[in-house]
């Protein structure tokens, strides 16, 4: 904190500003401790060093578990500490990344093994297709030795979705289920990618399309954002009995506070409308378009 | 301590104090009216934790260059860090030596080679190896050297027994422990058969015109298609004839096989798995000089003893028929030439492979290094899958609930295993 103070104090001393070096914000994070002028060493922190790796690879990352701290070392979230070691593995949710200098628009890939991944309450699939393997979320009744298909182009006739295929949703009929959405074309899948949740393309206009989420919200994303179909896997996750309190020390969960503390408004169902739909659709505004 | 501050705090103040709990235990400021601050407790808990900002970037402005402190010697607040040109130590320190990068290697080349290394675990197994190394599959053993281990004129005196002895003698009678590590038991049981089949070279005095050889590097290159592939590394013990393995399918055989198709798994690439490099040279040595007096591979024994990588049994397989192929191609080029052919004598390379307990045996036949296409004469290969030559061999029975399920020493030993072993190590001296 003192760190942080001095060079904020330098920097209002500065009639320009100190300037930080240019260097990647992730080398710069791990940087602690490091002053705006040179000093001796900078120490590198690696807390978060494993999680930098720029490289693709199928191969399971060791991870640090942060046990809900944060940089400075105090408790940032509560409940957070122990449970079994886990290691990532590197998931791709772009499912359209074709492999570097081999540009295509339709990539079938082969279903290799659908495993447990301990990172994620969905099952993970490693696939391969062409000369390279990768992880994605697997979809409710993949198999090993299934064939995925992957398209990049929208039709004038909606496509006959099969289950595990990944397409823009402009090219998707109404009424299916979809999971892994994006919401900026390109931009990987950020919705629906929990187990056993899926989302129902309402209706397409012009260009976009209109989505209902798991927790019935409605979004409207561009067409071309990409789209896996199905439900995704571990269907039957909600209904898992965690049994005791030690299964849920293995999951990494630590006791809430036992402290009886009356529940304020925040508590209790509630039963109200449906915000507005939201949309991700990045139109210019009313000053741009004039 | 917290909560004797807090009731110190309630009874001071005269009206109701609001307590804002967030999920930073840090943020757990005490608003109190007044102003009043109660300064007998820490200040650490009222500092407020800021988040940790980016560092500001600097854009870069080409034409422009940023007034630095470099001339001054020391910082002043206000200018820019220089920057340096990146120091050179002006001698060669191997402690601290940074390689090139990739295109700037002396062997760097436009086109990618994909190699097969000692390491390589291809996800399609056999149907890749019979790709990449143009070849047709037999799933049996070759019933010609077969029948050379059913010919009691070829069989060693208690021959059960002997090998019996040498599976203890590797397994249980190491270590005081259960079982030595695989690493241990795997390669002394493959020195002991073979020393076991050398006993016969009182019988067969061709026996003793082969080597053995460990560690020795391969190298065999190829085109196939538009690609280039090479097998490199070591591969394990390899034994070596002073004359060449005879041919085990005859020209009708071989003719047929240029009827049949070359598999292929689509979407998947047969590059898939191999190592992909810019950097390489294309070689072809067999690893021996030369004037070594036995040049002809013989057989290719390969230990997994499941350690970097773990191989599995088909993945294994598809290891032992590359490296099979890789020598037999060597041996070709060094014979013919490095023109692409059909060869009127093919050659043949052997290959036990084994992971302590099951063995699996390839016999290559190379007819052709004709291997740009796909269509034409191919290659032949016998595979023979998971032999395994004993069942258990534990110095402490498992016993449960009081029930020897399995028991001590060596159960369920397979004569039939070291008989084709046995075959294979005799094929060409008889």
């Amino acid at each position: 904190m003192s760190v942080g103070l001095l060079s904020s104090a330098l920097r209002a001393l500065c009639l320009s500003g100190s300037r930080t070096w240019a260097g990647p914000s992730a080398a710069a994070s791990a940087l602690v401790g490091c002053r705006g002028f040179m000093t001796s060493v900078c120490q590198l922190q690696n807390r978060t060093l494993w999680k930098q790796r720029e490289k693709y690879t199928i191969r399971p990352i060791g991870m640090k578990k942060t046990g809900g701290r944060d940089h400075t070392g105090r408790i940032k979230t509560h409940g957070i500490g122990g449970g079994h070691k886990q290691r990532h593995r590197i998931i791709d949710f772009q499912r359209l990344r074709s492999e570097p200098g081999k540009e295509q628009p339709v990539m079938v890939e082969k279903v290799l093994e659908v495993r447990y991944d301990p990172c994620r309450s969905a099952d993970i699939a490693l696939v391969a297709g062409g000369n390279r393997k990768r992880w994605i979320i697997a979809s409710q009744n993949m198999e090993a030795g299934d064939l995925i298909q992957s398209c990049r182009g929208i039709g004038r006739m909606a496509v006959l979705a099969q289950e595990g295929d990944a397409h823009p949703v402009g090219a998707l009929p109404v009424g299916t289920l979809i999971h892994n959405l994006e919401l900026f074309p390109g931009r990987g899948a950020q919705y629906i990618r929990a187990a056993g949740t899926c989302g129902v393309l309402l209706r397409k206009v012009s260009g976009t399309a209109i989505i209902q989420l798991p927790s019935k919200h409605q979004i409207q994303v561009l067409e071309t954002c990409v789209a896996t179909v199905g439900r995704v896997s571990n269907v039957d996750h909600n209904k898992r009995i965690i049994g005791k309190a030690g299964t849920n020390r293995w999951l990494g969960i630590r006791p809430s506070s036992g402290r009886w503390q009356r529940k304020g408004g925040w508590a209790g169902r509630k039963i109200r409308p449906l915000p507005a739909m939201k949309s991700y659709i990045n139109l210019p505004t009313a000053s741009a378009r004039a | 301590m917290f909560n004797t501050t807090m009731q110190r705090i309630r009874i001071s103040a005269s009206t109701v104090t609001q307590i804002c709990k967030s999920k930073d235990c840090l943020g757990v400021l005490i608003m109190i009216p007044h102003g009043r601050r109660c300064l007998s407790s820490s200040s650490c808990l009222y500092g407020k934790v800021f988040p940790r900002q980016k560092p500001r970037v600097v854009p870069e402005i080409a034409g422009l260059e940023p007034v630095t402190y470099a001339d001054r010697m020391h910082f002043v607040p206000g200018l820019a860090k220089p920057r340096f040109p990146k120091w050179e130590r002006g001698w060669k320190n191997p402690n601290h030596y940074e390689s090139p990068k990739p295109e700037e290697m002396k062997l760097f080349k436009d086109k990618p080679c994909y190699i097969f290394n000692q390491r390589t675990s291809v996800v399609e197994g056999v149907r890749q190896a019979l790709w990449l190394s143009k070849s047709a599959v037999i799933k049996e053993f070759p019933a010609q050297i077969l029948s050379l281990a059913e010919d009691p004129a070829n069989q060693i005196e208690d021959q059960d027994e002997r090998v019996q002895n040498a599976i203890k003698s590797a397994l249980l009678w190491d270590t005081t422990d259960d079982q030595p590590p695989r690493e241990r038991y795997c390669p002394m049981l493959v020195h002991r058969l073979l020393h076991l089949c050398g006993v016969l070279q009182v019988r067969h005095p061709e026996l003793a015109k082969r080597m053995l050889a460990e560690k020795y590097n391969l190298a065999a290159t190829w085109r196939r298609g538009e690609d280039v592939f090479q097998v490199r590394g070591h591969n394990g013990l390899l034994l070596n004839s002073m004359n060449p393995l005879p041919v085990l399918a005859g020209p009708e055989q071989i003719q047929g096989t240029a009827d049949q198709e070359l598999e292929t798994f689509f979407p998947i690439a047969p590059t898939i798995d191999l190592q992909c490099t810019n950097v390489y040279q294309e070689k072809s040595t067999t690893g021996f000089r030369e004037g070594y007096p036995c040049p002809h591979a013989h057989t290719l024994y390969v230990m997994e003893m499941g350690n970097t990588p773990k191989l599995l049994p088909e993945q294994l397989r598809a290891k032992m028929i590359m490296f099979c192929f890789g020598n037999a191609l060597v041996r070709a080029k060094a014979l013919y030439g490095d023109e692409p052919r059909v060869l009127e004598k093919p050659i043949v390379v052997q290959s036990v492979a084994t992971n302590g307990r099951i063995f699996q045996f390839v016999v290559f036949q190379l007819n052709t290094t004709e291997l740009q296409s796909d269509s034409g004469v191919k290659n032949l290969v016998w595979v023979d899958e998971d032999k395994p030559l004993y069942e258990h061999a534990q110095a402490r029975a498992h016993i449960k609930r009081r029930v020897v399920k399995i028991p001590a020493g060596l159960s369920g030993y397979q004569p039939e295993t070291f008989k084709k072993f046995l075959a294979l190590f005799l094929h060409g001296a008889t």
